[in-house]
């Protein structure tokens, strides 16, 4: 729930806790600084998910063979980052969190900013906080969220519930900021998105034709035992049959595990991405297959130049850093 | 000032900060920053109510990618250079630049260059960042075009200040550059040039004095030389006519024989404004210290020579025993000087000394005397005939050529030494003709070297450089190495040019204030650049200067071929066409008949010399003069017998009287 002010307010972490020490006398702020909450250990569990191959009778390797037809003209990414500003008496967390995403053209080898968003907001428990503590957060010139308006539940939640529904709601809001570039792209452009993460979450992205989703975590793992052994024996250059991945709560896509580098004496995730697309239910196989490949030999071809050096350049495409050292630099 | 694009921005970081004499700033990658670029920060906030504004020179530059190491871009090329990427993505790159600062604007406080927007200075930013237009401002005018400053499409037109040029504020100017470039000698030509079109009205009249010391440098600065369209452009933007030189004089010594004169520019359609240039023993024997060797010339022949200085040149002179009263005048007349000398000790038996001085100093000085005129033959005369330079008829914006450039070193230095002195004596009496003389000497190197003895033209050019813009005489000085020059020449030079470098002089200490890119820039400098240094301008700046627009030494030696050894009567003829061009070889050969050639000589010296009406009749009336007379035979008396071999001073010369 969006309670006050435009999100185009840009206050740093010590001019917002200055005003808020003024605001609210007896806040415990968190001035020793730390890591942004992003970096807290990942509670999600690893999930193994089933698939239902479309392209084949089953899971099997094709080799991506051939030049792409044309590379990718643009790359979509998003970033988030969390900061602790204040602690309630009660323990109730007060989190400042900024969202940014970017759409980056690339024309005659250089970069440019095609659509760029950004947005700071306080999130805070209203539920577990006393009235007076809630105006003050809500007088400090951000929009005020309140994470706990769609859980009462968290009223008398543990604290560190609180924080973690907090990174849930930014990541959302980073979730709707990239749609939001995303979908105008699909209005005005014709050309191919190459997007970091998944499209399954956002039916704009889910449905568009230009959009190509490039997942580089595989928290969740699709395939049984057979299918696995496939994925992980898959060698540079090489992807998976086109299976459909669908789940009540998000939209069906197209998918196919795709290895970008060999992964020689490395994990077996190393160096594999997951491709997302538009789900075709009425595509004839061969259809499938020629799309499929196209598509990988565009994301093979992204693999130069490197994405050096992040640590994940194994599965980043350059484009992609390109955004993020873009959204750094501007967060 | 013109609404100019954001060219770049300026960063900073904590382990690389701004300072208030440098900056740092990126652009854009087709920005058209390089080293040598002005450029002009405005800061973003008022300091005391005024926007700060910053000039700055570029002075290094640097590009980088994100790459963190370049096996990042083997691994992305899968090790195969040849492997090229179809993604459109390409490494993110930086051009980064180092600025010096110019100058700040407003002065005070002085502080560190603040985060701005970089901009491509104009051509009103360049004279501001220069401080040119402390003297380019009506009521001053005191600029003088050195070259035009070229970046970004803008062209602007850099300024020296005649103050700081030629006096009295600073003066000098030193140019030094890698020999075969044409930089040196073209840099001075069209300074001289430029100095002249655009000398200050107030300050006076201005002439030059250029000493050719190899080849045919300077030997054509009268004749139009070859311009292109860019050159004559440069002209027209810098104000400067692209005309060779109004008026210049050539002035050369003899060839030993003594018919012709001994220099490049002998050809008889340019003879017309080329002089002799020829003393007799008055004149050197005021400078006879710097032809004289300080080891072999001891204080006792050194007491002899002010003696002979003193009392005998120029003065009746006899003595108990000489056989006649001397008037010494020339060298013959000082050869037999000495001989009577000589002769009356041996005849009177008066033991190893006259008046003091020891017999084998006299023989000493005797003999180092009587050499000069060997050794500077075609320069010094036995009879003393002396054609000099106008000193006191200088005109304003004239050229004076002296070609010393076939003569000996040390008649070379002689030369140099006699004339800057006179023109200092000239000047210090303010009757030279002109305010200001600007005496260029190319070879510093050699004639005041860093190392080595401590010559009497060393000590003049410190004298020059240290005094003499207080008189008006300016020293535009050349040299291949800078760092070999004496410190206390080249220190003294207000402007400083450099062309092109050679990588091992730039190494040297002297150049260390330089960035390492401005120093590869100055390696690798095209013909007609330059980087200037001068009192206005608080970093270097480079500059594109045209051709000069005077023929080239090696141009005119091809057009105008030196004119071949010729006979004595054709030569006195080609010399008095100058006066009468009716003259033939025909007519003087009838008219000299007889005569000896040192007699047809000392006529032609006198005519020209005296530049008579009727040159003909001139000419021949010095024939009448001249009466053949037996001379009596008087018995030599016997000299001081010196076996061969044994002369003290090792000339081995032979004994000056035949033994009876």
């Amino acid at each position: 729930m969006i309670v006050a002010a435009a999100d185009t307010a840009n206050l740093r972490l010590d001019e917002l806790q200055r005003a808020l020490a003024r605001a609210l006398p007896s806040a415990s702020l968190t001035t020793e600084g730390g890591p942004p909450l992003e970096l807290s250990p990942a509670t999600d569990p690893p999930v193994l998910a089933r698939a239902d191959v479309i392209e084949d009778d089953a899971l099997r390797v094709h080799r991506v063979a051939g030049a792409p037809e044309a590379p990718f003209l643009a790359f979509l990414d998003g970033t988030q980052r969390s900061d602790l500003v204040a602690h309630t008496n009660d323990g109730a967390p007060i989190v400042l969190g900024v969202v940014g995403a970017v759409i980056r053209e690339w024309t005659g080898g250089r970069g440019a900013t095609w659509s760029h968003g950004r947005q700071q907001r306080l999130y805070a428990p209203r539920a577990a906080m006393l009235p007076a503590e809630w105006d003050a957060v809500t007088s400090l010139g951000l929009t005020a969220i309140d994470t706990s308006a769609n859980d009462a539940g968290l009223a008398e939640a543990h604290p560190a519930a609180h924080r973690d529904a907090a990174i849930q709601q930014i990541q959302s809001d980073r979730g709707q900021l990239e749609q939001r570039l995303a979908q105008r792209w699909c209005a005005e452009r014709a050309e191919a998105l190459y997007v970091d993460g998944g499209l399954r979450g956002s039916v704009v992205l889910a449905r568009a034709s230009q959009t190509v989703g490039v997942i580089k975590s595989h928290r969740t793992l699709f395939g049984d035992r057979a299918a696995r052994r496939v994925i992980f024996a898959l060698a540079a250059g090489e992807r998976t049959s086109v299976f459909a991945v669908a789940s009540p709560s998000m939209v069906p896509v197209a998918s196919w595990y795709l290895r970008l580098h060999e992964r020689a004496g490395r994990d077996p995730l190393w160096g594999l991405v997951r491709v997302e697309v538009r789900h075709e239910p009425d595509a004839p196989r061969a259809a499938l297959r020629s799309r499929a490949d196209g598509i990988s030999a565009r994301i093979l071809a992204e693999r130069t130049p490197t994405a050096h050096p992040d640590a994940r350049w194994d599965t980043m495409a350059y484009g992609i850093r390109d955004c993020e050292v873009f959204l750094r630099a501007t967060q | 000032m013109t609404a100019a694009l954001v060219l770049g921005r300026v960063v900073a970081t904590e382990r690389k900060p701004n300072t208030p004499h440098e900056f740092s700033f990126w652009t854009a990658l087709d920005s058209p920053v390089g080293i040598g670029t002005i450029v002009r920060v405005e800061g973003p906030d008022p300091v005391n109510g005024v926007i700060p504004r910053v000039y700055g020179v570029v002075t290094e530059g640097f590009s980088y990618t994100d790459l963190q190491t370049p096996l990042h871009d083997v691994l992305g090329h899968d090790g195969r250079p040849s492997a090229e990427s179809l993604s459109a993505t390409r490494r993110t790159e930086i051009r980064l630049y180092t600025a010096a600062v110019l100058r700040h604007l407003p002065e005070e406080p002085l502080q560190p260059v603040p985060m701005g927007e970089v901009y491509l200075a104009d051509v009103d930013d360049v004279a501001v960042a220069l401080r040119m237009d402390a003297y380019l401002r009506a009521g001053a005018n005191t600029g003088i075009p050195v070259g035009i400053y070229r970046a970004g499409g803008i062209e602007a037109p850099i300024y020296l200040d005649a103050d700081f040029l030629v006096g009295p504020e600073a003066a000098h100017l030193n140019i030094t550059g890698v020999s075969g470039l044409a930089t040196k000698t073209s840099a001075i030509e069209w300074l001289l040039a430029s100095t002249f079109a655009h000398f200050p009205l107030q300050k006076g009249s201005v002439a030059a004095v250029c000493f050719n010391v190899k080849g045919p440098d300077l030997c054509f600065l009268d004749q139009p030389g070859e311009l292109d369209e860019a050159d004559r452009a440069l002209y027209q933007a810098m104000g400067v006519p692209a005309a060779p030189f109004a008026n210049v004089q050539y002035f050369a010594p003899y060839t030993a024989k003594g018919f012709t004169l001994n220099t490049l520019r002998s050809n008889e359609a340019l003879s017309q404004n080329v002089w002799p240039l020829t003393w007799g023993l008055r004149e050197v024997m005021q400078y006879a210290e710097v032809l004289l060797n300080k080891e072999d010339v001891d204080a006792k022949a050194d007491a002899f020579i002010d003696f002979i200085r003193e009392r005998v040149l120029d003065r009746e002179f006899t003595d108990d025993g000489f056989a006649k009263t001397h008037r010494v005048q020339s060298f013959a007349d000082l050869e037999d000087w000495f001989r009577d000398l000589l002769r009356t000790v041996e005849q009177q038996n008066r033991g190893e000394h006259w008046r003091t001085h020891h017999v084998a100093t006299i023989r000493k000085v005797r003999n180092r005397l009587s050499n000069i005129s060997t050794r500077c033959a075609g320069l010094v005369t036995d009879e003393g005939t002396v054609s000099d330079l106008p000193f006191g008829a200088f005109d304003d914006r004239a050229v004076y050529v002296v070609d010393v450039a076939g003569l000996e070193e040390d008649a070379q230095d002689l030369v140099f030494a006699r004339v800057v002195t006179k023109l200092r004596e000239h000047l210090e009496r303010r009757d030279l003709g002109v305010n200001h003389v600007m005496v260029f000497v190319d070879e510093l190197n050699k004639y005041a070297p860093a190392d080595g003895a401590d010559t009497y033209v060393r000590k003049m050019l410190l004298d020059i450089a240290e005094r003499g813009r207080y008189l008006g005489l300016v020293l535009f000085s050349a040299q291949q190495f800078r760092s070999q020059v004496h410190r206390r020449v080249v220190g003294n030079a207000g402007t400083s040019l450099y062309g092109r470098m050679d990588g091992d002089e730039l190494a040297t200490p002297g150049y260390a204030v330089l960035s390492p890119a401005t120093r590869t820039k100055l390696a690798t400098l095209e013909k007609g650049q330059l980087m200037v240094r001068h009192p206005h301008f608080t970093q270097p700046i480079f500059v594109r200067f045209p051709r000069p627009a005077v023929m080239r030494g090696r141009d005119g030696a091809e057009r105008f071929p030196q004119a071949q050894e010729m006979t004595l009567d054709a030569a006195v003829a080609r010399a008095l066409r100058r006066l009468d061009p009716s003259i033939t070889v025909g007519w003087v050969q009838e008219v000299v008949g007889p005569h000896d050639d040192a007699d047809v000589l000392r006529a032609r010296d006198v005519t020209l010399r005296t530049r008579p009406d009727d040159v003909k009749a001139f000419f021949a009336a010095q024939f009448r003069r001249i009466v053949p007379a037996e001379q009596p035979r008087v018995r030599p008396p016997r000299g001081l017998r010196v076996p061969r071999g044994a002369n003290p001073y090792g000339d081995d010369e032979p004994p000056e009287e035949p033994p009876f």
